[in-house]
């Protein structure tokens, strides 16, 4: 019994890896920009379309299809911020929330009418069935597992971008006080559409991700919406550690969820998430 | 009419008839203004005079200006920060407007990715202010407002300008650190840089300037050297008697 209770935990630490993947994007916009994209969770599932496109369609190996649109994701972001948000960055929560909302809305009616209903699920060529067997009777999936550890690496090189580098110090500025920056000389509408672009990147990875792990289908980007969203207050706003924190207590709480009934499984995340965000408004690491 | 300086050398900066606008408020009303390069030159003006302003229509922080502001003898009038700084104009902001989650060194570094990229470097600035070597891994909000107020100026410097605009950077600090930060003025006009000074200290602003200008109500009421020049006439003009 108390074997099945810690594959669970275990489970539910490497399923937060994927929550981590979902909420590192949002969390990047919430932190450096201020503003929560509505339209984030759709994002992830348009670029999980676009690998569906390359893989099936043209035959791409999904590794080589995540490459291809990784820097497509970049300049994607870069444009979405410059041309769209950008115009409406201070002027009010309300703008961006909504603007953000329409956009989420055009995306998917867009892949409705493209793709149609269907649900779909990537073929990951193999890694999706392994498995690692350890003591007690836990298997570990090979896919949950490496993702996990890239969602681990992605924080810790983003880490290192933010706080280590000319272009991390660059957007830290903007995001400290943009007024100042721009009285100074950055480009903050250019620093600030570089994040974005990062934030593509970060997006169009855990579209690679999600697309072999979990089923999708055109509006499956609210839900993933709900669970970053979730992993980013948890952890505490502007912080990619406290976010991979969250999302692995959004995790946990899930699949310890489903382990005392299968409908559970979302519930005892969202409870989870309001008992610790009475606790602590905060977060649990906020910068 | 402005004083003209030794004619056989062109303004570095030369402002004229130029206004600035808040909506249909006229903050700045056609002021003809230069600057020499070695030159000092201070704008006085009492609280609301419209001497920040001024110097923002000339780094291109102002929403809607009339007039020309010519740099090298370039117009500026429509160009944006970025290409102002970079081309050598650079702004010691009022209030010091620094990055408070960088630290001294980053926020520095930030005045040199800016700038010209030219022959003063980071180890310069360490070199007028000690102190700031000491804490350049500080972020700066962890610092005094002196120690700030340095950091602002350093930053504006490590762009390397050709014009410095200093908006009151004795705003709020002790006497003896605002010695410290004027004692720089001598050695950056020596290495040609024009300085433009705005302050409401009066006494302080004429000491260092080698022509100034008394602004009031957007309008220049009297431009003159200080050694020319009674401290009745400026109290005069400053007050608008
Ligand atoms: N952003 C703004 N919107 C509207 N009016 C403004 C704005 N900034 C300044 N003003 C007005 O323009 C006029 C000039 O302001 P400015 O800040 O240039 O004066 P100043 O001489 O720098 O004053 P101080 O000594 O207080 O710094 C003032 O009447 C001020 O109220
Ligand atoms: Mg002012």
């Amino acid at each position: 019994m108390a074997g099945a209770w810690a594959n669970q935990i275990i489970q539910g630490i490497l399923l937060g890896g994927l929550y981590a993947m979902f909420a590192i994007g949002l969390s990047l916009s919430v932190g450096i920009m201020r503003f929560v994209n509505i339209a984030h969770g759709d994002l992830i599932v348009l670029v999980s379309f676009l690998l569906l496109t390359l893989t099936t369609r043209l035959g791409v190996p999904l590794l080589v299809a995540t490459a291809i649109v990784v820097p497509v994701a970049f300049v994607g972001g870069y444009l979405l911020q410059r041309l769209l948000l950008q115009r409406v960055l201070g002027q009010g929560v309300l703008s961006i929330v909504l603007v953000t909302f329409g956009l989420s809305v055009i995306i998917q009616n867009a892949l409705q009418g493209i793709y149609g209903a269907d649900t779909r699920l990537i073929q990951g060529g193999g890694i999706e069935t392994e498995t690692i067997q350890l003591a007690g009777g836990i298997n570990i999936g090979m896919l949950p597992l490496a993702i996990f550890v890239f969602a681990v690496a992605l924080v810790f090189a983003l880490d290192l971008l933010l706080y280590r580098t000319r272009l991390g110090a660059r957007i830290r500025a903007v995001s400290d006080d943009v007024a100042s920056a721009n009285l100074v000389g950055l480009r903050s509408a250019h620093i600030y559409a570089v994040a974005m672009g990062i934030v593509g990147v970060t997006v169009a990875l855990s579209a690679g991700f999600m697309s072999v792990w979990t089923n999708f289908d055109p509006t499956s980007g609210p839900s993933r919406l709900l669970v970053a969203f979730e992993a980013v207050v948890l952890g505490g706003l502007g912080s990619l550690w406290g976010t991979l924190a969250g999302g692995i207590i959004v995790g946990i709480a899930q699949s310890l969820g489903a382990q005392v009934d299968a409908g559970w499984q979302l519930l005892a995340g969202h409870l989870v998430f309001l008992a610790v965000f009475l606790i602590r408004p905060q977060g649990l690491f906020p910068k | 009419m402005p004083v003209t300086a030794a004619s056989d050398t062109s303004p570095l900066l030369a402002v004229r008839q130029l206004s600035v606008f808040y909506g249909q408020f006229r903050a700045v009303d056609a002021v003809d203004l230069s600057v020499r390069a070695g030159e000092v030159v201070s704008i006085i003006g009492a609280n609301g005079a419209g001497k920040s302003s001024l110097l923002k229509a000339i780094i291109g922080q102002a929403d809607r200006i009339e007039g020309v502001i010519s740099y090298c003898g370039e117009d500026l009038a429509g160009q944006g920060t970025a290409e102002i700084v970079a081309k050598g104009i650079a702004l010691v902001p009022e209030g010091r407007r620094l990055f408070p989650s960088l630290s001294v060194e980053e926020n520095l570094h930030i005045g040199w990715e800016v700038g010209r990229q030219g022959e003063i470097g980071i180890e310069d600035v360490f070199g007028f202010f000690p102190i700031l070597k000491e804490r350049c891994r500080q972020k700066a909000r962890e610092l005094s407002g002196g120690q700030q107020q340095m950091v602002a100026l350093g930053r504006a410097l490590l762009a390397n300008p050709r014009l410095l605009l200093c908006d009151e950077i004795s705003l709020g600090l002790a006497p003896v650190v605002i010695d410290s930060l004027y004692k720089l003025i001598p050695a950056i006009k020596a290495r040609g840089i024009g300085i433009l000074v705005v302050e409401q200290d009066i006494t302080r602003s004429l000491a260092v300037a080698d022509r100034f200008y008394c602004l009031l109500e957007g309008k220049v009421t009297l431009a003159s050297r200080p050694s020319a020049t009674s401290r009745e006439v400026v109290m005069q003009h400053y007050f608008g008697l």
